[in-house]
């Protein structure tokens, strides 16, 4: 089982400041951490197996004022879009998104790049606002970013996508 | 039955209690017949109808329930195991199966080549398969205490209500109106 390091806990640090009562995810293995330690820590989750579904499932639960997080991979944006536009950003759903990014330094899948790479933008034309948290960033910025960044989808009724770096394989001993 | 009789029914028997509608036709009928701010119709997005409303009934204390189609189920047919690992008890999904995509020309369903209602069963969800307005309601006051989420699966006619316009609500405003209601 992986563990979170330093700046991946401060993300789960940061949810928790913000008060998270629940999260919707897809599997994923560089996000596996976060997940781990968030359902460690007690918060409830969902699994779906598609991000359009957890989406859904987000949203739902936003709509009932319930303090909701999704945690996917940036990957998976491309089955998301017409679920975040049509309804997240439609309905005034406010609720963050956490993306690991893939396709970067370190990367071993030849071409999860062609998606990963052009999610930043896809999401940009929709208008959904995209911050970043890079492993340049200190972990203080990774916890204080990720409860400001959650705030701010609540108070503005939509989604916001927090594309964080996970740490590829060989790069695992960054603290 | 006429996909607008079911309509009238499935409202009047969940009555202030909040109700997802999927998109296209089904949301528009409603619409045509009752509009309330408890009533939270997807007006397009297809395939999200039941995760929406599965994530509603986890995040509210009563009950919940979700208009679908046969096609917009089986556009989003991954919820199906999602229902049944987190089944909340107080979700109650009616799909109403026409066996046609009724708000895309018509186009044919894959509900007529497969048994959708056997594969919830097959997943062991609790399924309800009926073709009346009488036995769906039947149905759905059946499981007002029920210890699992429900699935009622109803055969209705082909084809949509003609002369019933466009709904062009603004769906910020529904989402808006729709938060308030739970909130109470």
């Amino acid at each position: 089982m992986k563990e979170a390091n330093s700046r991946l806990s401060a993300l789960v640090d940061g949810l928790t400041d913000w008060g998270i009562e629940q999260f919707v995810y897809v599997p994923s293995s560089h996000a596996a951490p976060v997940i781990r330690k968030l359902e460690a820590n007690g918060v409830k989750s969902v699994m779906a197996n598609r991000e359009e579904e957890a989406v859904g499932i987000a949203g739902g639960l936003a709509l009932t004022g319930v303090k909701v997080a999704m945690v996917m991979q940036d990957n998976g944006f491309g089955n998301a879009l017409t679920a975040l536009a049509t309804f997240a950003q439609s309905y005034h759903t406010g609720f963050p998104i956490f993306a690991n990014t893939r396709g970067g330094l370190g990367e071993y899948n030849a071409m999860i790049h062609s998606i990963s790479e052009s999610s930043p933008e896809l999401l940009k034309k929709l208008g959904i606002r995209v911050e970043n948290l890079g492993i340049s960033d200190s972990v203080e910025v990774w916890r204080s970013s990720t409860e400001a960044v959650s705030k701010l989808a609540v108070i503005q009724r939509r989604p916001i996508v927090t594309l964080f770096e996970s740490l590829h394989p060989g790069m695992e001993t960054i603290k | 039955m006429k996909r607008i009789d079911a309509l009238k029914v499935l409202d009047e028997v969940f009555g202030s209690d909040p109700l997802v509608i999927t998109c296209g036709a089904t949301a528009r009928e409603m619409a045509s017949l009752s509009r309330k701010k408890t009533h939270l119709p997807l007006l397009d997005s297809m395939g999200l109808t039941t995760p929406v409303g599965l994530g509603i009934a986890l995040g509210h204390s009563g009950r919940v329930g979700v208009i679908d189609g046969d096609g917009s189920l089986l556009m989003g047919f991954s919820i199906l195991p999602t229902l049944k690992a987190y089944a909340p008890k107080n979700l109650i999904v009616v799909v109403l199966d026409n066996g046609q995509h009724a708000s895309a020309d018509g186009m044919f369903s894959q509900a007529n080549v497969v048994d959708i209602a056997g594969a919830a069963k097959g997943l062991g969800l609790w399924v309800a398969e009926c073709d009346s307005a009488e036995a769906m309601k039947s149905h759905i006051e059946s499981r007002n205490n029920a210890d699992a989420v429900s699935l009622i699966f109803v055969k209705i006619e082909t084809g949509n209500t003609p002369n019933i316009p466009f709904y062009l609500a603004d769906p910020a405003k529904l989402g808006a109106d729709f938060k308030e209601a739970l909130a109470g």
